[in-house]
């Protein structure tokens, strides 16, 4: 058995090409931008070596610190919006869901096969207030909340929150179906007893199944993490980054930075850093995950 | 007893109500993309977003198929794609393999190098690469757009085999080499048997993101013949910011089929395999 | 052990990245060098080549047309050993991708570039041809008009110019004339008058001016109308040599003037959501009373899609200021994004096509399409209203101005641009949105 797993010539076959590729194609690239992280200008304007200006600089750049706490902020409401929902909606399919469970399941997840740029314009079209109200301000008007009426992604107060809620709703069906198979896995017996020994729900909830979703949690926080830091694709589509900078993330400064102001060294500083977060926030929400692995 | 039913019924009642909105909420855009697809260029303006269509303005489609070359990009999305998911699957699987169950030293070191692959913000790659490219002589082909789509799509897929391989139990293997299986003829006779959903979960995830790729074709690429579909609604705006907002959605709309198509028939497939994989991962 | 992996990876990797690192800012400095020549080069109407052509118009739109038509013409009746791809990518885009080109050395022969500053960039490290001087030494020089001529230069700032014009725009307001004419207002010439209209509109619950607020531009275009008629056309050229701060009083007055106009609710509620396609819609399904837009308008109002009619839209140049130092034949001019050519790669074959796309850009437009493109023109073309109306400010016009954001770097642009959103909601006072540009003047130095 030990013979046959630990062929060497197998592992380089099954790991070797993909390990080419992904060293080639990803790694060597972050490097790459590494070592442009110490020049100035971009690659064929004004290229010089510029040592450590550019994590000077990171320091003295208020919009980089706007970007860094809009993506902060962002990061904490979808997190939190996509997971917990996604667990509730869970929850509903598993219990009180009687019919339909494949169609419903089926729908829910739909949104996540959508093309950003289609999710952006429909909600555009939902946020809007002008020249017609859209459906979100009608809806409001109708029922007789005027004053409530505002153009959700036109001021810096809201338009962070509606791109939150767009967020949350493409990616909400991808967690519940996650969840729905970890409550699958938990045998009913073991609720059935709790239910015998007088569990109330909310009970059975936080002592039953909540440490038993721990695992699978934790996976989705850092699908849900390393998705959120990376906040790009759909501000563009959205608000493209306004009003103001007011949705305008980390990778969108970024991409601004390197292509828009032909900075590239200083636009790879950046990217280090969204990286340089990943890696701290992953390994912190791992922290949470003692018992596994072992 | 008739309150309690009562009761009971107000209910489930409340919960149909519930779920059935649930549902609206997530499907209407489908449904609006396609009508919007129907619109005439006033119609956007001139009316509420929710309102159905005058008519039936096709020509939006025929534009976004004339216009926006609709034809010839279809084609290319699908080469690309197609050979690019071939392989992702053919490495998730042996990669996951090796570093879940051979036993060899780095392994939970190559998994985790691996794992790092997910959060790489692609914006910073796009220099390096495309002078990568330039300088091997593979801008403007195939091969670059397909290799980069193999690379980036690696990690979340190894993530995702790695979750189903856990769940693949030793005795099973341990059996296939007293009956003298070599690590070879397990991997095809028992392992990717078994791993039928785990390949058809990352075929399915992978075909979403590859499929939607538009900043890797539009930067590599420069011939139209080898333009992807993502980039034929770049047909349908100007340098002022003029859109032809029933174009894009006819583009949009078309675009969108060949993925609801192959999500419907194997979904089933894919929701339960994801469950399975994340669950165990 | 396992550290001792990682550190071997590392170590790896970091040296392919220094190499390759190097290696290429090494070609680099090498080509800045070779290519400042300013010779003429000669056409050679018999040059094999594959000319490879980098635009954001599609090859049905006005300007795609243009050089995609032009560039066959060329290579049907002169040179049929040029062979030609026209390559399309969009405008959001179209800086990323040149800069990736830049970075690996590979500017396509001709491309669409944004003049001003970013265009000035390619300038200064010569990666672009000075068409002035070519055109010169190819003879064909007296082929552009003086006035597309002035603003390319004025526009990057130099003796020369090294880009070719694809449309010479001016810039005003529009307003539909039934709405005026309901309500029984007359296009204003001063700007008093023109809050007057405004208030007037307002009051018969009429939404006085459209603007496309979220492609922000459209904007910032009204602070810069306003200071142009009341500090003169030059101000903003100061601004960004440092000669004049832009926090100065003038600025902030203007920038003021925009805000107060918002918040009076001239601009309809959530301006700052609206495209400028949506907005000039409204104005022609007569939602709206008046945009300021420029002349590439003219496309739409002339459309048969057009619900006004194309008599039914009417313009008026940016009303003067009491007091300010602007007249109103001072008319903000742009051509929109430009087409460059590229320095490495410009030889005979490029020269003569060149020569002959400068020859007979005038006369095609003209009778193509009706419009000019800032190219003279012999031909006569029955031209429709608008386009009359166009041709007429365009010879009206006494001093061009450019907008807002043309003479700014980058940084100072996206500043000046995302700012002036968060200004017309009120959620910026004036001065916090000078400053703010300053801010990123002083911080693009850095």
């Amino acid at each position: 058995m030990k013979k046959v797993l630990g062929n060497k010539k197998a592992i380089a076959l099954f790991v070797g090409p993909g390990l080419i590729l992904y060293v080639g194609l990803v790694f060597v690239p972050i490097i790459w931008s590494f070592v442009y992280s110490f020049y100035s200008g971009s690659p064929g304007l004004k290229w010089e070596f510029s040592g450590l200006t550019n994590y000077k600089k990171l320091f003295i750049d208020q919009r980089f610190m706007d970007a860094l706490v809009v993506n902060l902020k962002y990061i904490g409401m979808v997190m939190l919006g996509q997971v917990v929902l996604g667990l509730c909606m869970a929850l509903i399919f598993k219990f009180w869901l009687k019919r339909f469970k494949n169609v419903i399941r089926t729908l829910i997840f739909f949104p996540v096969v959508l093309p950003t740029v289609a999710v952006g314009q429909l909600f555009a079209k939902i946020y809007e207030i002008q020249p017609n109200y859209g459906l979100l301000n009608s809806l409001l008007s109708n029922i007789g909340l005027q004053e409530w009426v505002q153009p959700w992604i036109g001021q810096a107060s809201t338009a962070l929150k509606a791109l939150s809620v767009m967020d949350v709703w493409v990616a909400m069906g991808f967690y519940a179906v996650i969840f729905y198979g970890a409550l699958l896995d938990i045998p009913d017996d073991v609720m059935e007893a709790a239910r015998i020994d007088g569990c109330t729900s909310f009970q059975m909830f936080r002592h039953i199944l909540l440490p038993l979703l721990r695992p699978v949690t934790i996976t989705c926080l850092v699908f849900s993490f390393s998705g959120s830091v990376k906040m790009f694709e759909s501000a563009m589509a959205l608000t493209g980054g306004g009003p103001g900078n007011a949705t305008t993330s980390l990778s969108m400064y970024m991409y601004n930075t390197s292509f828009g102001f032909n900075k590239v060294g200083y636009g790879s500083t950046i990217a280090i850093v969204i990286f340089l977060i990943c890696i701290l926030g992953t390994t912190i929400i791992n922290k949470f995950d003692v018992k596994e692995e072992a | 007893m008739n309150q309690a039913k009562s009761k009971k019924v107000v209910k489930s009642t409340l919960v149909k109500i519930f779920i059935f909105i649930l549902v609206i909420i997530e499907t209407y855009p489908i449904f609006w993309m396609i009508t919007a697809a129907l619109k005439k260029p006033a119609e956007f303006v001139s009316k509420p977003a929710y309102a159905l269509p005058d008519g039936l303005y096709f020509q939006n489609f025929v534009d976004a198929w004339t216009r926006g070359n609709m034809g010839l990009f279809f084609k290319n999305s699908l080469i690309n794609t197609f050979v690019a998911l071939i392989f992702i699957v053919i490495f998730s699987m042996t990669i996951g393999f090796a570093v879940t169950k051979m036993d060899w030293k780095y392994k939970n070191f190559f998994k985790r190098f691996f794992l790092l692959g997910i959060m790489v913000p692609v914006a910073t790659a796009l220099i390096p690469l495309f002078q990568i490219y330039n300088k091997m002589g593979l801008v403007n082909t195939r091969l670059c757009l397909i290799l980069t789509y193999i690379a980036f799509g690696l990690s979340l897929s190894i993530f995702l085999v790695t979750g189903y391989m856990r769940s693949l139990s030793n005795e099973i293997m341990e059996a296939a080499v007293i009956d003298g299986c070599g690590i070879y003829s397990m991997m095809w006779h028992i392992v990717v048997p078994l791993m039928k959903n785990a390949a058809v979960t990352v075929l399915v995830l992978q075909f979403f993101y590859k499929w939607n790729d538009l900043i890797f074709s539009m930067t590599f690429i420069n011939d139209t013949k080898l333009k992807t579909i993502q980039t034929g609604l770049l047909y349908f705006q100007n340098e002022f910011g003029a859109k032809n907002w029933g174009a894009i959605f006819a583009s949009v709309s078309m675009s969108v089929l060949p993925m609801l198509v192959l999500y419907m028939i194997l979904n089933k497939t894919v929701i339960e395999g994801m469950t399975a994989g994340a669950v165990k991962g | 052990m396992k550290k001792k992996a990682l550190a071997w990876m590392l170590s790896a990797a970091m040296t392919v990245g220094c190499l390759t690192g190097l290696g290429t800012t090494a070609v680099m400095a090498e080509t800045d060098e070779s290519n400042v020549s300013k010779e003429a080069v000669a056409a050679d109407d018999s040059a094999e080549k594959t000319f490879k052509i980098l635009s954001i118009w599609a090859q049905d739109t006005r300007e795609g047309k243009l050089i995609y038509d032009l560039t066959k013409k060329y290579q049907e009746e002169v040179n049929p050993n040029f062979e030609f791809e026209f390559e399309l990518v969009s405008s959001n885009d179209l800086t990323t991708k040149i800069s990736t080109l830049i970075a690996s050395n590979d500017l396509p022969d001709a491309f669409a570039y944004v003049a001003g500053q970013p265009l000035t960039e390619l300038i200064e490290a010569g990666k672009v041809v000075d068409i002035g001087a070519q055109l010169e030494g190819l003879g064909v020089a007296d082929k552009i008009e003086d006035s597309a001529k002035n603003l390319l230069k004025d526009l990057s700032s130099s003796e020369s110019f090294y880009d070719l014009p694809l449309g010479l725009n001016v810039e005003g307001f529009w307003y539909n004339k039934q709405i005026f004419e309901d309500n029984g207002v007359e296009a204003p010439t001063t700007w008093d008058e023109l809050i007057t209209v405004c208030d007037t509109l307002m009051e018969k619950g009429v939404q006085p001016i459209a603007v496309g607020g979220a492609d922000k531009w459209p904007l910032s275009r009204i602070v810069n109308a306003y200071v142009i008629r009341t500090m003169g056309i030059d101000a903003l050229t100061k601004a960004t040599t440092g000669e004049l701060s832009f926090t100065d009083e003038g600025f902030v007055k203007a920038a003021q003037e925009v805000a107060d106009m918002a918040e009076k609710g001239y601009f309809g509620e959530g301006c700052t959501t609206v495209d400028n396609t949506t907005a000039a819609n409204m104005v022609l399904a007569g939602e709206a009373a008046m945009i300021y837009n420029g002349s590439w308008y003219s496309e739409d109002i002339a459309s048969e899609n057009n619900p006004a009619g194309e008599d039914g839209i009417g313009f008026f140049s940016i009303p003067t200021v009491e007091g300010g130092v602007g007249e109103a034949t001072e008319i903000p001019t742009n051509c929109g994004n430009i087409l460059a050519l590229s320095s490495d790669k410009y030889d005979g074959a490029t020269a003569g096509w060149l020569k002959y796309f400068v020859e007979n850009a005038g006369d095609y437009a003209m009778t193509e399409m009706g419009s000019v493109k800032g190219y003279k023109y012999d031909a006569t073309a029955e031209l429709s209203p608008v386009n009359q109306i166009v041709v007429d400010t365009i010879n009206g016009t006494t001093k061009a101005a450019t907008w807002f954001e043309a003479m700014m770097n980058n940084e100072t642009k996206t500043a000046a641009q995302d700012n002036v959103q968060t200004l017309v909601n009120g959620e910026m006072t004036a001065e916090e949105y000078m400053q703010s540009i300053q801010d990123a003047y002083d911080m693009s130095e850095f």
